[in-house]
């Protein structure tokens, strides 16, 4: 009796620490890092994306922006960040420690091209013709923001400082348009969806500018994690959670203020052509 | 200036009152006007100051760095929360002078020279709003820690600072033309106040016909002041005045009775004499009445004795009457005159020489009275200085234009107090007769002149006078 009670006793105490042990991980945030490859200006957005995110996973969401790729890759990678949304650039950098999470459809692809801007008067047409202008990028760690125009210059033998002649970063997209359209730069190479976003959402802003050039489909910026923690649960819940977005109600609204039509899966595959791109860039250097 | 002048004092200085109150209002609100720049110069130094080391705080960094991005950005949100308000326009160049951004990038182009733009900029030091215009530009070193890394210039928008000025200064001119005016009328209305006592004082002389009339006590300014004294003293002249006319008055009388009794004496004298003998020859008639030729003899002195008279009494009747009348000169005035003389001639056993050269035509232009006045008046004279046996004369003669009337003795000549009667204008001196002054004023009356010289032991007194009616000017 008193062994059995004994034995019933440790058995209790082992399942309530294990309980409490449950309970103060689910209490713990889920800590997601942003870059500023969408509209991380406007905080509709983020607070969006934090409340659909918060009510899948079922605990506080704590989003984590910095104000470069690298930076926010630094965080994913030592692990301050669980899961953060990159740009196929970084995540093809350090493809042997990340994996795919989700990949956001826009307009029923998981696609996106890199815009080439300038100023609506400006007569330039191809990117031959913007030599010796002022270029805005927006991070050096942006396939669309840098790497596209980087290689298109890099296939021509041609590196960004030598063909311009001033290079400028603004660490975001919409930075880039704001810039092109002020005048402060002649030219500026831009992520094409967030061109088309800001078009709907400012369209004053996107006014000043005009496209010189448009890139091929390259794979749209991932939701990226650490590939040894992709068993873990709070990432596979994370996985969930971004795939059903469009089935919940906070979903719809913050892929509605994002612009996209959802999330899907997305292997390295989808890509190839930034990989590419990085080969040409590469060689050059 | 003339003209200014030619104003009376008692509008002059008022007006110059005003004039000095409309200066003292320019230069009070210049003064105004001045202190306000100075004080808006202060306000925007402050103010640009604080803007330029907050921006240098903020870009520090960013220039050190070379983040074109975040200069241009941080830019924009600084301008952004200062829309409508100083700062229009700011551009950061880096320490060689080359734009790094601005607020208009067109404007100012990224790595174009800010020397373009900075002409006419001003140091935070030195800033001033002082001019017409609306936008003032600043140029202030970058400094961040401690050392100077670029430079910033701003446009600060002062067209409220301007229009306030502007405002300042209208209210100013308003202000200072409304008092300026009350003032300018109150020191008008003050100093014609403080002048009436002259103006009146210059009625009253300008009023005055023949003799000046005094202030009354009851117009007199109150106090002690110079007016008050002023005034006193013009009434104490005009009393001076009045006592003068007085004593004029009194020694015309004196003359006049001077001239009665000589005249008095005269007849005394013509009558008096002959009257003795005549009343000798009645009282021979008495006694010897029965003698006819004794009777006859006294008879005839008798009639020659009252004719004597009858000439006397006719001609002093004659003077009379002329002298109240204005009859014409004519010969029958100097046998008058002659027959007047005649008796105080003979008693002195004087010789008279008589010579009346003039035509009637000339003689007529004259009043009678004062040519017989002046005559009379010097052969009497004249007797007198020649002395018992001495010799008197009257020439009369006719020159183009002119009557000269000489009378000459051969007396001692005259004396100075006699010379300063007859030949100037200068104050009688005490004592004397007055008939040689009456002599010079009716030939005065009469625009002529006289000369009096000694020659040959004879004392000649020379009348010279226009032919009345003639047009002939003075002859001296």
């Amino acid at each position: 009796m008193i062994e059995f009670t004994r034995r019933k006793l440790l058995g209790s105490s082992t399942a309530a620490l294990f309980l409490e042990a449950i309970s103060s991980k689910a209490e713990d945030a889920f800590r997601l890092g942003l870059t500023p490859v969408f509209l991380d200006n406007d905080a509709e957005v983020i607070d969006q994306l934090r409340t659909a995110l918060a009510a899948a996973l079922g605990v506080p969401i704590e989003l984590e922006q910095r104000r470069t790729y690298e930076e926010v890759t630094g965080l994913l990678l030592e692990g301050s960040v669980d899961a953060a949304w990159l740009c196929g650039y970084p995540y093809l950098q350090h493809r042997d420690a990340l994996s795919l999470v989700a990949v956001p459809v826009w307009n029923g692809k998981s696609l996106y091209q890199s815009y080439l801007i300038a100023g609506k008067d400006d007569t330039a047409m191809t990117l031959e013709d913007l030599r010796g202008g002022t270029h805005a990028f927006s991070d050096p760690d942006s396939n669309s923001g840098y790497l596209v125009t980087a290689s298109d210059l890099a296939r021509l033998g041609l590196r960004p400082e030598g063909f311009f002649r001033r290079t400028i970063f603004t660490y975001g997209h919409r930075n880039v348009v704001r810039a092109v359209s002020d005048g402060l730069v002649r030219s500026g190479s831009v992520d094409g969806y967030v061109w088309e976003a800001l078009a709907k959402a400012e369209p004053g802003l996107t006014a000043g500018t005009r496209v010189i050039a448009r890139s091929e489909w390259l794979g749209f910026p991932p939701f990226c994690a650490r590939s040894d923690r992709m068993k873990d649960n709070r990432l596979l819940a994370l996985g969930d959670a971004l795939l059903g977005l469009d089935q919940t109600d906070e979903g719809r609204v913050a892929l509605g203020v994002l612009q996209l039509d959802g999330m899907t899966t997305g292997g390295p595959e989808l890509y190839d052509g930034i990989e590419s791109r990085i080969r040409d860039y590469e060689n050059l250097r | 200036m003339d003209g200014f002048r030619r104003i009376p004092l008692s509008l002059r200085v008022p007006l110059l009152t005003a004039g000095l109150m409309v200066l003292l209002g320019v230069v009070a609100s210049q003064q105004v006007l001045s202190t306000l720049g100075k004080v808006q110069d202060a306000r925007i130094r402050e103010l640009a100051q604080l803007q330029i080391e907050a921006l240098s705080v903020a870009l520090g960094p960013h220039v050190l760095r070379d983040d074109i991005w975040e200069i241009y950005d941080t830019l924009e949100r600084a301008a952004g929360e200062t829309k409508g308000r100083r700062m229009i326009f700011t551009v950061v160049a880096d320490e060689n002078g080359r734009v790094m951004a601005a607020t208009d990038p067109v404007r100012a182009p990224l790595d174009s020279p800010i020397s373009a733009l900075t002409e006419g900029a001003q140091t935070a030091q030195t800033l001033s709003v002082t001019g017409d215009a609306v936008q003032v530009r600043l140029l202030a070193p970058l400094r961040y820690q401690g050392r100077t890394v670029g430079q910033i210039m701003t446009e600060l928008d002062v067209a409220d600072l301007i229009s306030e000025r502007l405002r300042a200064g209208q209210l100013l001119l308003l202000g200072n033309a409304v008092a300026t005016g009350v003032l300018s009328i109150l020191g008008y209305l003050a100093m014609r106040r403080m002048l009436m006592p002259i103006a009146r004082l210059v009625r009253r002389m300008r009023e005055t016909a023949d003799a000046p009339e005094p202030i009354p006590e009851s117009d007199l300014p109150r106090g002690d002041t110079e007016m008050t004294r002023l005034v006193k003293t013009y009434n104490a002249m005009t009393d001076a005045v009045e006592a003068k006319a007085e004593t004029e008055r009194r020694l015309a009388e004196r003359e006049r009775f001077v001239s009665l009794g000589r005249l008095s004496s005269s007849l005394a004298h013509e009558i008096n004499n002959p009257l003795g003998g005549l009343l000798n020859a009645a009282d021979t008639i008495r006694q010897y009445s029965d003698r006819p030729d004794v009777v006859r003899q006294s008879a005839d002195i008798l009639t020659r004795g009252l004719n004597h008279l009858r000439d006397v009494a006719q001609a002093t009747l004659d003077q009379n009457r002329l002298d109240r009348s204005s009859a014409p000169l004519t010969f029958e005035d100097f046998e008058d005159l002659r027959l007047l003389i005649g008796p105080e001639v003979s008693r002195q056993e004087q010789k008279l020489r008589w010579q009346i050269g003039a035509s009637g035509e000339a003689l007529s232009t004259f009043a009678s009275a004062p040519i017989r006045q002046i005559l009379l008046n010097l052969l009497l004279n004249a007797s007198a200085a020649a002395g018992a046996k001495g010799e008197v004369s009257l020439l009369v003669s006719e020159k183009p234009g002119v009557l000269c009337l000489i009378v000459e003795d051969s007396g001692d000549g005259l004396s100075d107090a006699a010379r300063t009667r007859l030949l100037s204008d200068a104050p009688v001196p005490p004592g004397g007769g007055v008939g040689l002054r009456l002599v010079h004023d009716l030939v005065k009356e009469l625009n002529g002149c006289i000369r009096s010289e000694r020659a040959d032991h004879i004392t000649i007194v020379d009348v010279t006078v226009p032919l009345q009616q003639s047009g002939m000017p003075p002859p001296c």
